[in-house]
């Protein structure tokens, strides 16, 4: 096959690629303009907490990330105590969010998270790429 | 082709390629445009196909990429600028791999459907690309670590934002390939060789006082 039919069989192929993972990924992902701060639920080690709930009897903490912006909210450590994991300190932790965007982070780095009202997970010690907004669940992994 | 006229070639394109994605594209990130997608679709794919074009050189944009990623490593912007530029680089090393079987004329470009499929390959294979070498190298330079299934998981949202790039690409390379009726050979070295390097310059004076300002701020 020639060059005349093979380069637009690729530059085909990359779009449909693109085409459906945008269809996949607006089929499997809940709508981002839905998650409201008020009505969420996060999934922490397998039990469901409502945003109050969670900021009701859990440690403030106030981080500044290091590209120089300031967050507050709750301890992310003290939030995973809270659950009654065991051991704590053994395990890494997966943050997800609605638009399925996720990271595994350790324990050092919860010791420097905060979870805000507006469900964002930020680290004081770690890059902007490990700033997870719209999260729904805290894996113990 | 000369070869310092080839070397300041590189340097100009990779200087105009490392201010677009430092200056243009703080700015950008900070709209609500597609700003990776522009980045990529405009002013990588667009530079590095007008220096193929002018130049008629294979190797040329990895060496634009070195250059681009180097002047990224000036602006302190982001924090693994590092990750920023070795995914520039990337970008460079993928576009020098998909054009490399082209013809150094670029004769089978004549025709548009493969002008505009050729723009749709390099811009969205640079998109993707880059945009999964970052998703590894941050979490590498970071306390947390890299962990392959936080990527698999959020591939098919990269395989998805790279559709506008490839849209952009589609469009700027039979625009960019319009450069062709400039030959680079006939213009008189008294104007090259000092434009070039002013030219060059000015784009690393303005990121290195843009950082210089940044810092200040911070």
């Amino acid at each position: 096959m020639g060059t005349e039919k093979i380069i637009p069989i690729i530059a085909i192929t990359f779009l449909l690629i693109g085409i459906s993972s945008s269809i996949y990924v607006y089929a499997t992902t809940p709508s981002i303009s839905s998650y409201t701060a008020g009505d969420k639920s996060i999934t922490i080690n397998n039990q469901q907490f409502t945003i109050e709930q969670i900021f009701s009897d859990a440690q403030i903490r106030d981080i500044v990330t290091p590209d120089g912006i300031n967050f507050s909210g709750i301890a992310l450590d003290d939030l995973i105590i809270k659950t009654n994991v065991d051991c704590p300190s053994c395990h890494e932790y997966k943050i997800a969010a609605a638009d399925s965007y996720e990271k595994t982070v350790t324990w050092e780095n919860m010791q420097h998270g905060v979870l805000t009202e507006d469900g964002t997970a930020a680290f004081s010690d770690l890059a902007k790429a490990f700033r997870i907004k719209y999260v729904i669940k805290i894996e113990v992994v | 082709m000369n070869k310092m006229k080839l070397i300041l070639g590189i340097i100009l394109f990779g200087s105009l390629w490392g201010f677009s994605e430092t200056i243009l594209g703080t700015y950008l990130h900070n709209t609500s445009l597609p700003a990776g997608s522009i980045m990529t679709g405009v002013f990588a794919v667009g530079l590095m196909t007008i220096s193929r074009v002018l130049y008629k050189q294979r190797g040329m944009q990895l060496g634009m990429g070195l250059v681009a990623g180097a002047l990224r490593l000036f602006n302190p912007c982001g924090t693994c600028f590092i990750c920023s530029a070795i995914a520039i680089m990337a970008e460079g090393l993928i576009f020098e791999l998909i054009w490399y079987k082209l013809s150094l004329d670029l004769t089978e470009l004549k025709k548009t459907t493969m002008s505009v499929s050729m723009g749709i390959i390099a811009s969205y294979g640079c998109f993707v690309g880059g945009y999964i070498v970052t998703q590894i190298l941050t979490p590498l330079s970071q306390s947390a670590g890299f962990h392959i299934e936080n990527l698999i998981v959020f591939i098919p949202q990269i395989l998805a934002r790279g559709v506008p790039a490839a849209l952009i690409g589609g469009i700027v390379v039979p625009a960019a390939l319009m450069s062709k009726k400039i030959d680079i050979a006939s213009v008189k070295d008294k104007i090259y060789y000092p434009l070039t390097a002013t030219v060059s310059a000015a784009c690393w004076i303005i990121v290195i006082l843009n950082a210089i300002f940044i810092l200040k701020v911070i």
